[in-house]
């Protein structure tokens, strides 16, 4: 705690209030002007970057949360902070939210140049960023929950951005309810935490020790045990990140999720909405390891997330599709290193591959403004090989993807692989195919687009013929063509992938540094460490590392024949087994399926019987009512006959009734 | 028989014909007419109480004189309603007057 207003403190408001200011800037003040709002939204992301940076260095060799507070909401003994609360895992996720969402909002200078929604654009990239930087800097879960609805929500908007067209608009929609469907769940859960421990400052579930102090106070809620409350309760907030994370029964909105522009996929797979689900799960990490149930949970549905999508990534033909799969099945992986039992390894790998996958989205972004078509096959034709920088910057982020060395993939992927080692075989096969399938999925990518085949086919769009563009690209291709303004829109791009390229390069280096500054927080928390996942494995390290290394390269030669190689037919073997391709086309049947749930069971089921209960109960009980008042109305009017003397009459004859009445009692 | 209950015999067929007059003459004047002759009906069991059984003389005296300006003010009302009505149906007869109804 820190009294008064201390520079940190005045840091940790500067990274926490910055996005939405610029955010209440833009959408009040300058709507109007696009380059004033892009000045402000870049302005303020830099400024939160600095005192962010600042933050995490000042704290680099953190030991102890440092916890900045306010009372929002008390009654009784309830009380509802809100505030910041740094160690070491809110610094780092802190730290690839605002290094991200800053590189993005350069980015998309160029990238949305000429859009005429860009002012709107920008301020709901600032309001994303906030509501992920006050997620991640939490204290309490009611404010991390809070927050996680803001960054469904301005995912929502940003999806739909382009909400002209159709599909967007429909895939906003998709990512919105998906994960609301997972929150029910989170919510449930954090209500019954909540009855039962009475708080939920986010410090109780950040050690062990902590933990098992706090089961036998929990309040027996319901005739339960307090282990089997803490189960259902993890299990509950978990489905919460099931959904945000795109895990498996809800992952569909993901791949959709990237009808928004180029960057906001980036940003959107990297560091902001899909990290939030494996943030949320690191954050109360020991809250997990005290149920086995719940790791186990975990384990199963990241090993089934992670190999489904890989089948998915093999056999699609749109760029930013594959990366979506990809990012799935990356998320997948986190949480099965974590469902291990390995801290560390889940939180690297989310921190390596938020760097990475925003490189592989804003690559991408380059090409389908290039290219204007998201084929990378067409892209390929186009002549996509004589972009040498975003070429090379691809070939480092796939290469990071696979797991190769020495990019950052490699480590944190070779940890993770140490963890489900240690834990048992099966997980590690599934770890080991995993991985096989991903380097050949990306590198498919990547060996088609440096080895175009077939010639250069009729139907492809060159830079700056617009064949059946729809008017967004056609303004955004306008736009970058009015004259010296090339440049700048180039390079705002260029030096974005440049900078992140490095960054996967040298992260995975790093290891040791990132490892000491988690744990060294952690040591005490961890200190009944059951799997000891960062060290000593059950199988062999070298055994593992070879393992790893050996499918990985296995995927990329597979690829290499299919679709490198001088005569190879870029049809993949795939494409021999069609019932097999389409099953992985089709997603495996799960959006159809999730189509006949919606149409048998809620439009079908609840729908119809809501109507019905609207029309039958509802209508007819309110017209019943007022019939019945009409009726009684149409009756009792006959009394009134206008007759004074009538009226006067019967006025006379009850009163004498009454006299008499009270003549004779 | 006590010369009391002359008085109020009296009253009350003063009463009765008041009541008769309000309920069965057409013309709204006899009506109010009517109304007078029950509220000096009352008047007068006043005076009647208060003469055979009330110590105090003054008091049914005060009451008679208090229905006596009711009446006064009831009958300037009565009759300006009654020109009113005049003036919009033609008549002072109660039966035009018979939009009040459901």
């Amino acid at each position: 705690m820190v009294e008064g207003l201390s520079f940190e403190l005045l840091m940790a408001i500067v990274v926490s209030m910055s996005g939405l200011v610029t955010f209440g800037l833009i959408m009040v003040f300058t709507l109007r002007s696009i380059n004033a709002s892009v000045t402000v939204g870049v302005v303020g992301s830099v400024l939160s970057w600095l005192a962010g940076l600042y933050l995490f260095i000042h704290y680099w060799p953190a030991r102890e949360a440092i916890v900045f507070q306010v009372n929002w909401l008390v009654a009784t003994n309830i009380q509802v902070p809100f505030g910041f609360y740094f160690d070491s895992l809110s610094l780092l996720m802190l730290m690839i939210v605002v290094t991200i969402s800053t590189l993005i909002q350069i980015y998309s200078i160029g990238y949305m140049a000429g859009d005429p929604g860009k002012s709107r654009y920008y301020a709901f990239l600032c309001l994303f960023a906030w509501s992920m930087i006050n997620l991640v800097i939490a204290p309490a879960m009611i404010q991390l929950y809070i927050f996680w609805e803001l960054v469904g929500l301005s995912s929502y908007l940003l999806i739909g951005f382009y909400f002209e067209k159709y599909s967007a608009s429909e895939a906003g929609k998709k990512a919105f309810v998906m994960t609301r469907a997972g929150d029910i769940g989170f919510f449930i859960g954090l209500v019954l935490l909540f009855l039962a421990a009475g708080h939920l400052a986010v410090d109780v579930f950040s050690s062990g020790e902590k933990i098992a102090a706090l089961l036998p106070n929990l309040k027996p809620l319901f005739p339960m045990k307090p282990e089997t409350l803490l189960t259902i309760s993890a299990i509950l907030i978990f489905s919460g990140a099931v959904g945000k994370s795109a895990q498996f029964p809800l992952l569909t909105w993901l791949p959709d999720a990237m009808e928004g522009p180029t960057p906001v996929s980036a940003l959107l797979h990297s560091a902001t909405m899909v990290a939030a689900g494996v943030y949320l799960v690191s954050r109360i990490f020991p809250f997990y390891e005290a149920s086995h149930t719940a790791m186990l949970v975990m384990l199963c549905i990241g090993t089934v997330t992670m190999l489904l999508s890989s089948t998915m990534a093999m056999v699609a033909r749109d760029i930013k599709q594959v990366w979506a799969y990809s990012t799935v099945s990356q998320l997948g992986f986190m949480m099965m290193g974590l469902g291990a039992g390995a801290y560390f390894a889940g939180v690297f790998h989310l921190t390596t591959h938020a760097f990475f996958k925003a490189l592989l989205f804003l690559c991408a972004g380059v090409f389908i403004h290039h290219f204007d078509t998201n084929d990378f096959f067409d892209m390929s034709k186009g002549g996509a090989r004589k972009m040498l920088i975003p070429m090379i910057a691809v070939t480092i982020g796939v290469c990071a993807l696979s797991g190769l060395p020495p990019f950052s993939g490699f480590f944190s992927k070779e940890a993770v692989m140490g963890a489900l080692a240690a834990k048992h075989w099966v997980w590690l096969a599934a770890g080991l195919l995993g991985a096989a399938m991903t380097a050949y999925y990306s590198f498919r990518v990547i060996f088609v687009m440096w080895f175009p085949k077939g010639g250069a086919a009729g139907h492809v769009h060159a830079h700056g013929h617009v064949g059946h563009a729809d008017a967004k690209e056609a303004q955004e291709d306008h736009g970058a063509h009015k004259g010296g303004a090339v440049w700048i829109t180039e390079w705002c791009m260029l030096a974005v992938l440049i900078v992140l390229s490095a960054i996967t390069l040298v992260l995975g280096f790093f290891e040791g540094d990132i490892e000491a500054f988690i744990a060294g927080a952690k040591e005490a928390a961890t200190a009944a460490h059951g799997v000891v996942a960062e060290g000593g494995h059950g199988i062999g390290h070298t055994t593992v590392l070879v393992l790893a290394l050996s499918c990985a390269l296995a995927g990329v030669i597979l690829a290499w024949f299919e679709y490198g190689a001088r005569r190879a037919t870029q049809a993949g073997f795939l494409s021999r087994l069609k019932p097999v391709e389409r099953l992985f086309a089709n997603r495996w049947y799960m959006d159809h399926f999730y189509r006949k749930l919606l149409d048998y069971v809620v439009y079908g089921g609840f729908t119809n019987t809501f109507t019905r209960n609207d029309r039958v109960v509802i209508d007819g009980g309110i017209d019943g009512f007022s019939n019945l008042t009409i009726g009684l109305g149409r009756v009792f009017s006959r009394v009134q006959s206008g007759l004074l003397q009538r009226n006067l009459y019967v006025t006379f004859f009850l009163l004498a009734l009454m006299g008499l009445y009270f003549f004779l009692v | 028989m006590n010369s009391l209950y002359v008085y109020l015999f009296v009253a009350l067929f003063l009463f009765c014909v008041g009541l008769w007059g309000v309920l069965h003459r057409r013309s709204l004047i006899a009506m109010l007419i009517s109304v007078e002759l029950m509220l000096n009906a009352a008047s007068i069991n006043f005076l009647a109480f208060n003469r055979f059984l009330s110590p105090d003389p003054a008091v049914g005296q005060i009451a008679v004189l208090f229905i006596m300006g009711t009446a006064a003010a009831e009958a300037a009302i009565g009759l300006s309603i009654i020109l009113a009505l005049f003036r919009r149906y033609q008549s002072v007869e109660i039966g035009k007057a018979r939009e009040l109804k459901g």
